[in-house]
C-alpha cells in the first residue's frame, strides 16, 4: 500500500511538475461576456490554469492514475527542444477535468483500461507503467496500438490506446479554455493562429506562415 | 398533454422544412413547425471552438439520446454510428454544414434511362434500382434559381442559357442567370488545384456555396475565419435556413415554433387520411397537434421511421407504405481522401470556408466516357480540408504519409510540419441505389424516449463502387503530382458503413407501386401527408443535396399553395 503523502509526493513529481496539473478551475466571470472582441481578453490568463496548484489532486484522477496518463500521454506526444509536448501542454489537466466533466461517461473506461495497462507492465516488467523507462513505455504503447498487449478485456487495447490518442490530441490542441494546450503550446507547435475572427484576401494568398496577429484563445491571447 | 389545431404542421425545420414554413406561412396558412432541438441565435456561435463544434458535433444529434445504428448486412448485429453528420437544431443541418450548393446534372435526373441510352442496359448493375426522378432538371430550374436568389447563394455561371462560360462549371445544366453572388475569395490550396488541373486539361471553378461573398438581403460578407463546416456561423454570413427563411417564417405571423418537441407517431384514421402528430415534450409531456396537413422534411432516418412507426391497422404495413418501398434505397457518398503536402511552402489550409473549396466536374455524372472502366456515373473532385475543416484536431483525425507513424516524436514532427503545409483532395461518389440498403427499425436498440432506433443496412463495397473509387483515387494522385506537391498519399477507405449526405427511404417516382412519393414528395397512399428532404431522391448525384432539396421544397410549396389548397386531392 502506498502510504497518502508518499502518493501526494509521487503526484507532484510523477505528474504536476512541469505540468501545473491544475484542479478546480475556476471560470473568470469576465470571459463568460458575449463580447466578439477576443483581445478585450488579453489580460486574462488562461483560466482553466490560473490557479496554479502546490500540491493536491486533480477532479479525477488519484495520484497514480494521474503519473500513469502524463507518462502516456509524453510517449504519444513527446517534447524535444523548441517542440512542446504532453506534459508541457498539460494534457493530464485536460483529460483529468473532462472526465469529471463532458466525459464522466467514460470513467469506468479509464479505470478498466488503467488497470489493464498496469497488469500488462507487471506481467512484462514486473513494474507499473509510471516508472518504466520511456524506451520500455514506447514498446507498450506499441504493444496496445497493435493490439498485442495482454491483460485488456474491456476497453481492448487497440480501444484504449485510440481513446488515449484521441483525448491527447485533443488537450493538444483544444482551447485551452479547457484545460490544455496550456500557453498555447500546442498551437505554437503546428503554427495555428486560433480563433480568429477574420483573415484578409493578403492572408489567404501569402505562402508564409500567418504571424500578422498573435495567437487567439476564448479567453486569453498570446503575448508577442 | 395539450392539443392545438393548425393548418400544417411540419416535422423538423431544417433544410426543406423552414421553406416550406415561411412559403406555406406567407400564403396565409397557419403553420407550427416541431422541432426535436433548440433554435440557436448568431450569437451563439462567436466561440471559435474546435473541440466543442467539430471533435464533440455540438450541433449534431447526441448518439447516446437518439442512437443510428449500422449493419453491413442482413446477417449482423448493427451497433450505433460514432458520428451523425445531421443537425439537430432549428435550421438543421444547415446550421453546421459547409454550405456547398449544387444543381444537379440534366442526367442526374434520368440515370438509369441516360446510361442504357448510351451503354446499354447491362451497363447497370443488375442488383441496383436506380431510377429516373419524375421531374426534370429544366422543371426544377426555376426553383433553383429562386433558392439561390433567395437564400443567398456565391458563384460564377458555367452555362449561361446554353453558352459555357470558362471559370464556371461548364458541365451544369443552362441557367437563367448568374448566381446572385460573385464567388468567394481563393485560398493557395485553390490556387494551386486550379493552376494543376487547368494544365490537366480539365476545367476548375471555385464550388458553389450559400455562404455570401459580398453583403445580401442584410446580411454581411464572409469574413473568411474558416471555423465554417461543422460550426455556425459567427457573422451569419452562412446562409442557413436559421438566418434566412425562419425569420421570415416568424414575420408571417402565421408560424409557431416548438423546440425539443419529439414527434414519435403521426396519427390518421380509417378515413386514409392523416390528421395530425403526436410529440413529446421536453418535460415528457405527450402532445397532440391537429391538422389538415402533415409535412414530414426530418433527415431521411425520421422520415422512414416515423412512416413506419405510425402504422395503424388500416396502414398494417406503416403509413404511406403500401409500396413495400418505405426504408429502401438508402444511398450515401463515399469521401476518399488524396492528401498532398508541400516543403516549400505554406498553404495555411485552416483559412476560409472549409468544404470543398474549389471542384473540377470533369469526372461527375457522365460528364465522361465511362466505355470499358467497369462502373456507371461518377464523383465530383474538389480541393479543401481533411475532414472538411481546418483547425489541428480535425487534422489529427486524418492519415499521415505511409511509414509515418501516428504517435511518438515522428508523428509529432508531422503535425509540425504538415499543418499549414498540407491539403486534401475529396471525391465525392454518386454510389448507386440498391432495394437491399434500407434504413427500418432496430429490434434491440431505442432511443430516450424509449422509441426504436433506425437501422441502416449498409455496405457500399460494391464492385461499380469500388471500380469507381479507386479510378477517383488515381485521377486525385495525377492532380496532387501536378500540384507539384512534394509528397501525395491515399487516406483509408475504412469499413462499408455510409459516408455523408444520407438519402433514399421514401423514394419519389411516377408510379405507386414502385415509389412512396410523388415528385410533390405528396405520399400517394395518403394524400395530406407530404415527405419532403432527400428521403425522396430515386438517385443522389455526387453533389452535395441540400440546394437540390430546397428547391424540391420550394415546388411542393408552390404546388400546395396554388393547386392543393383549392383542391385537395393527389397532385399529378
Amino acid at each position: 500500500m502506498t502510504k497518502p503523502n508518499e502518493a501526494r509526493r509521487k503526484f507532484l513529481l510523477g505528474a504536476a511538475v512541469g505540468a501545473g496539473a491544475v484542479a478546480g478551475a475556476s471560470l473568470v466571470p469576465d470571459a463568460l461576456s458575449q463580447t466578439k472582441e477576443h483581445a478585450d481578453h488579453a489580460a486574462a490568463p488562461s483560466s482553466a490554469h490560473a490557479h496554479e496548484r502546490h500540491g493536491g489532486l486533480g477532479t479525477f484522477f488519484n495520484p497514480d492514475d494521474a503519473a500513469t496518463i502524463t507518462a502516456f500521454t509524453e510517449r504519444l506526444m513527446p517534447n524535444a527542444p523548441g517542440k512542446p509536448g504532453a506534459r508541457e501542454a498539460d494534457v493530464l489537466n485536460y483529460i483529468d477535468l473532462a472526465l469529471s466533466g463532458a466525459y464522466a461517461d467514460q470513467q469506468y473506461f479509464y479505470r478498466c483500461g488503467l488497470a489493464s495497462l498496469d497488469a500488462y507492465c507487471h506481467k512484462t516488467y514486473h513494474e507499473p507503467f509510471r516508472t518504466l523507462s520511456a524506451a520500455q513505455q514506447d514498446e507498450v504503447v506499441a504493444a496496445l496500438a497493435q493490439g498485442k498487449a495482454s491483460e485488456f478485456t474491456w476497453p481492448s487495447a487497440v480501444l484504449f490506446f485510440e481513446t488515449l490518442r484521441t483525448h491527447t490530441m485533443e488537450g493538444m490542441f483544444a482551447d485551452p479554455v479547457y484545460g490544455g494546450n496550456k500557453d498555447f503550446a500546442g498551437w505554437r507547435l503546428v503554427g495555428f493562429p486560433g480563433a480568429q475572427p477574420e483573415f484578409t484576401a493578403a492572408d489567404m494568398e501569402s505562402s508564409a506562415p500567418f504571424t500578422r496577429l498573435p495567437i487567439v484563445g476564448l479567453q486569453s491571447q498570446a503575448k508577442s | 398533454m395539450a392539443t392545438e389545431k393548425t393548418d400544417v404542421v411540419i416535422v423538423g425545420v431544417g433544410a426543406a422544412g423552414g421553406i416550406l414554413a415561411a412559403e406555406l406561412g406567407k400564403a396565409g396558412l397557419k403553420v407550427i413547425g416541431l422541432e426535436r432541438g433548440p433554435r440557436l441565435t448568431t450569437q451563439d456561435f462567436d466561440p471559435h471552438d474546435e473541440l466543442r463544434y467539430f471533435q464533440r458535433q455540438d450541433l449534431r444529434p447526441n448518439i447516446k439520446r437518439q442512437p443510428i445504428t449500422w449493419r453491413p448486412n442482413a446477417n449482423a448485429r448493427a451497433n450505433p454510428i460514432p458520428v451523425q453528420n445531421y443537425g439537430n437544431q432549428a435550421g438543421g443541418g444547415t446550421v453546421h454544414y459547409g454550405s456547398v450548393s449544387w444543381r444537379m446534372h440534366e442526367d442526374d435526373f434520368r440515370a438509369r434511362s441516360h446510361t442504357v441510352e448510351r451503354y446499354g442496359a447491362a451497363a447497370i448493375p443488375q442488383d441496383s434500382s436506380i431510377a429516373d426522378w419524375p421531374v426534370s432538371s429544366a422543371e426544377l430550374e426555376p426553383f433553383y434559381d429562386r433558392a439561390e436568389y433567395d437564400l443567398g447563394v456565391s458563384g460564377k455561371a458555367g452555362n449561361l442559357q446554353g453558352q459555357k462560360i470558362d471559370g464556371g462549371n461548364v458541365f451544369e445544366a443552362p441557367r437563367r442567370r448568374e448566381y446572385p453572388l460573385p464567388p468567394l475569395r481563393r485560398d493557395q490550396g485553390a490556387t494551386l488545384f486550379d493552376a494543376a488541373t487547368r494544365k490537366l486539361g480539365y476545367h476548375p471553378f471555385s464550388t458553389p456555396r450559400a455562404i455570401l461573398s459580398d453583403a445580401y438581403h442584410d446580411r454581411p460578407a464572409c469574413t473568411y475565419c474558416g471555423f465554417c463546416q461543422a460550426f455556425g456561423c459567427h457573422v451569419g454570413a452562412k446562409s442557413s435556413i436559421l438566418v434566412t427563411k425562419l425569420p421570415e417564417a416568424d414575420a408571417t405571423g402565421n408560424f409557431k415554433l416548438i423546440t425539443g418537441a419529439m414527434c414519435y407517431r403521426v396519427n390518421s384514421d380509417n378515413s386514409g387520411r392523416v390528421h395530425g402528430v403526436a410529440y413529446y415534450g421536453p418535460d415528457g409531456s405527450d402532445n397532440t397537434i391537429e391538422a389538415d396537413i402533415v409535412i414530414l422534411s426530418t433527415f431521411i432516418y425520421d422520415n422512414a421511421r416515423l412512416l413506419l412507426l405510425s402504422k395503424t391497422d388500416k396502414f398494417s404495413n406503416g403509413l404511406a407504405n403500401s409500396s413495400g418501398e418505405v426504408g429502401k434505397h438508402l444511398m450515401a457518398h463515399m469521401m476518399p481522401n488524396v492528401y498532398a503536402m508541400y516543403d516549400d511552402r505554406c498553404v495555411n489550409n485552416y483559412m476560409g470556408p472549409s468544404a470543398q473549396k474549389h471542384t473540377i466536374d470533369d469526372f461527375n455524372a457522365d460528364n465522361f466516357d465511362h466505355g470499358g472502366l467497369g462502373f456507371i456515373r461518377g464523383s465530383q473532385i474538389s480541393i479543401g480540408t481533411g475532414n472538411l475543416q481546418g483547425g489541428p484536431i480535425g487534422h489529427t483525425t486524418t492519415a499521415p504519409p505511409p511509414g509515418t507513424p501516428r504517435w511518438g516524436a515522428a508523428y509529432r514532427d508531422y503535425l509540425a510540419k504538415s499543418f499549414n503545409r498540407q491539403v486534401a483532395m475529396v471525391a465525392q461518389t454518386e454510389n448507386l441505389a440498391y432495394p437491399d440498403q434500407t434504413i427500418d427499425l432496430d429490434p434491440n436498440v431505442r432511443d430516450a424516449w424509449g422509441l426504436p432506433a433506425p437501422r441502416m443496412t449498409y455496405d457500399w463495397r460494391r464492385p461499380n463502387e469500388l471500380a469507381r473509387v479507386e479510378f477517383m483515387m488515381k485521377k486525385m494522385e495525377e492532380i496532387g503530382r501536378a500540384m507539384g506537391a512534394s509528397q501525395v498519399w491515399r487516406g483509408p477507405l475504412g469499413p462499408g458503413a455510409p459516408g455523408a449526405h444520407h438519402e433514399g427511404g421514401t423514394r419519389m417516382g411516377s408510379d405507386p407501386k414502385t415509389s412512396v412519393v410523388n415528385k410533390y414528395g405528396q405520399s400517394w397512399d395518403v394524400p395530406n401527408l407530404f415527405v419532403i428532404g432527400s428521403s425522396t431522391f430515386p438517385t443522389m448525384s455526387g453533389f452535395n443535396p441540400t440546394l437540390t432539396i430546397q428547391a424540391l421544397a420550394y415546388m411542393s410549396a408552390d404546388a400546395i399553395v396554388n393547386r392543393y389548397r383549392k383542391s385537395p386531392g393527389a397532385l399529378l
